[in-house]
């Protein structure tokens, strides 16, 4: 019976030691992954689609120009066919 | 051969102590006028980086802590040369400079708190239930049953938002004072409440944990996450951004746009 | 060798569930691989347009808190913000696209949705 217990309490233990060193890792990852001094670029994308972002940003501040004209008439743009 | 960075250091001497490093190269410090880099040789350029080499960065950056101020670098930054580092060095110089200065004698704590987020939602749901918004919509067509589901998820989240702004007020309230600086991140994911980090000063950080341990014995249903002392990450502040054609400089870009869209705004209300 | 850091919590499971979560969300690289390349770029300009659908939509729910439409108004918009919902989910499945995955990561700014 002493020996039963004896092994479900060392197993609890190993994996509360697997949990607080996942903790740990996890906490570490947290902020040495993209925090401290950072000075090489993150290249998550390339040079090609870094012009078609800065395009499409670009037309969504036309869109939200719009949009905010649009304001005063309430839903005009509801009668067209949304493209 | 390839230079693996730890942090930058307030110091051009030479580190006394045998520090052991990524794959138990030693750890040593190359200066560039009155400051340096820790670094540590290795053979080849990592492949991968393991959980044991994320470990090994971060105790090698925290045995630093002992002796000097350290800005730590990022995970895996590697130079090929050690003119590239130190080019780097030259035009990071004032920024290094600035960081250890007002990092000197501080560390970060990491304050994190998880909530039920179903369980706030149902209690919205539920107090939204039992007084209907003013604003009626009947349902007679598919339109409108489906602008009164957009509608309700509206409120209920605006709700949550302002629920959760509350909670990480009060939560922020024990350590505000006590520390010098901070950065919260709040619902990073709808449990993930409050992901908060504050530099607080050595002298005071005994106050700090006491005040966790008030937090933590307060009634309700939150969880804690406390951890501490750091190495200073979320407070290492660069204002010299690289500029390289892979680097895409999202912060820069934005606040060009949104200086943009102020000036659209004020052209359409003249 | 290491300083006395401590990491302490009530909830290991909990906080190992949630940051994993937020990790998991890394900036990936677009594929330039030609047979990806066109999901690539279709994912680009579905985010944008899912951004000002979402934009739409916000503003309209705060038209409706406002109280200033009349029921015909709110029939209106309703047709429309469902006609663009059903048009969104049809490219997405189309280009085989998730909700997930229309989304931009501004890197120090987080997520754009």
């Amino acid at each position: 019976m002493d020996r039963q217990i004896k092994t479900l309490q060392d197993k609890n233990s190993y994996l509360d030691l697997r949990k607080q060193e996942r903790v740990t890792l996890l906490e570490i990852l947290d902020r040495a992954l993209d925090k401290g001094v950072v000075i090489s670029g993150d290249i998550v994308i390339s040079v090609a689609d870094v012009d078609l972002v800065y395009l499409g940003l670009k037309v969504l501040l036309s869109s939200v120009e719009t949009m905010e004209r649009l304001r005063g008439a309430p839903m005009a743009g509801a009668q067209e066919e949304p493209t | 051969m390839v230079i693996y960075t730890y942090g930058v250091i307030d110091s051009k001497d030479t580190i006394d102590e045998t520090i052991f490093g990524l794959e138990g190269v030693g750890v040593h410090n190359v200066s560039y006028r009155d400051i340096g880099v820790a670094v540590s040789e290795l053979r080849q350029k990592l492949q991968e980086i393991t959980d044991a080499d994320v470990l090994k960065h971060e105790e090698v950056i925290e045995t630093l802590m002992t002796k000097f101020t350290v800005l730590p670098i990022r995970l895996s930054t590697i130079f090929n040369t050690k003119e590239n580092l130190l080019s780097m060095a030259e035009l990071y110089y004032e920024d290094f400079k600035d960081n250890l200065a007002r990092l000197h004698n501080k560390a970060e704590f990491g304050i994190k708190v998880i909530w039920s987020a179903d369980t706030i939602k149902q209690r919205i749901i539920d107090a939204y239930q039992k007084t209907k918004h003013n604003v009626s919509i009947s349902s007679e067509s598919p339109a409108k049953t489906f602008v009164k589901e957009k509608f309700e998820k509206h409120i209920i989240d605006k709700e949550f938002q302002e629920e959760a702004n509350r909670c990480i007020a009060v939560v922020d309230d024990y350590f505000n004072k006590i520390a010098c600086e901070k950065k919260l991140k709040r619902l990073q994911t709808e449990n993930l409440l409050l992901n908060a980090s504050y530099l607080v000063d050595k002298q005071r950080q005994n106050e700090f944990r006491q005040a966790f341990e008030q937090l933590k014995n307060t009634p309700g249903d939150l969880k804690f996450l406390f951890s501490g002392p750091w190495p200073c990450y979320n407070f290492v502040t660069l204002t010299r951004k690289p500029a390289s054609v892979d680097y895409f400089n999202t912060e820069d870009m934005l606040n060009r746009l949104l200086a943009q869209q102020g000036l659209a705004q004020e052209r359409n209300s003249v | 060798m290491t300083m006395n850091r401590t990491i302490e919590t009530d909830s290991q499971e909990a906080f190992i569930e949630e940051i994993e979560k937020v990790q998991d969300v890394l900036p990936k690289r677009i594929d330039a691989n030609p047979k990806n390349v066109e999901k690539g770029l279709a994912k680009l300009v579905l985010t944008l347009v899912e951004l000002i659908r979402k934009l739409l939509e916000k503003q309209a729910m705060r038209r409706i808190e406002g109280g200033s439409l009349s029921e015909e108004e709110i029939e209106q918009m309703g047709e429309t913000l469902l006609k663009l919902e059903n048009k969104m989910q049809e490219l997405k499945e189309i280009f085989g696209l998730k909700d997930e995955e229309l989304n931009l990561n501004l890197g120090p700014l987080g997520d754009l949705m």
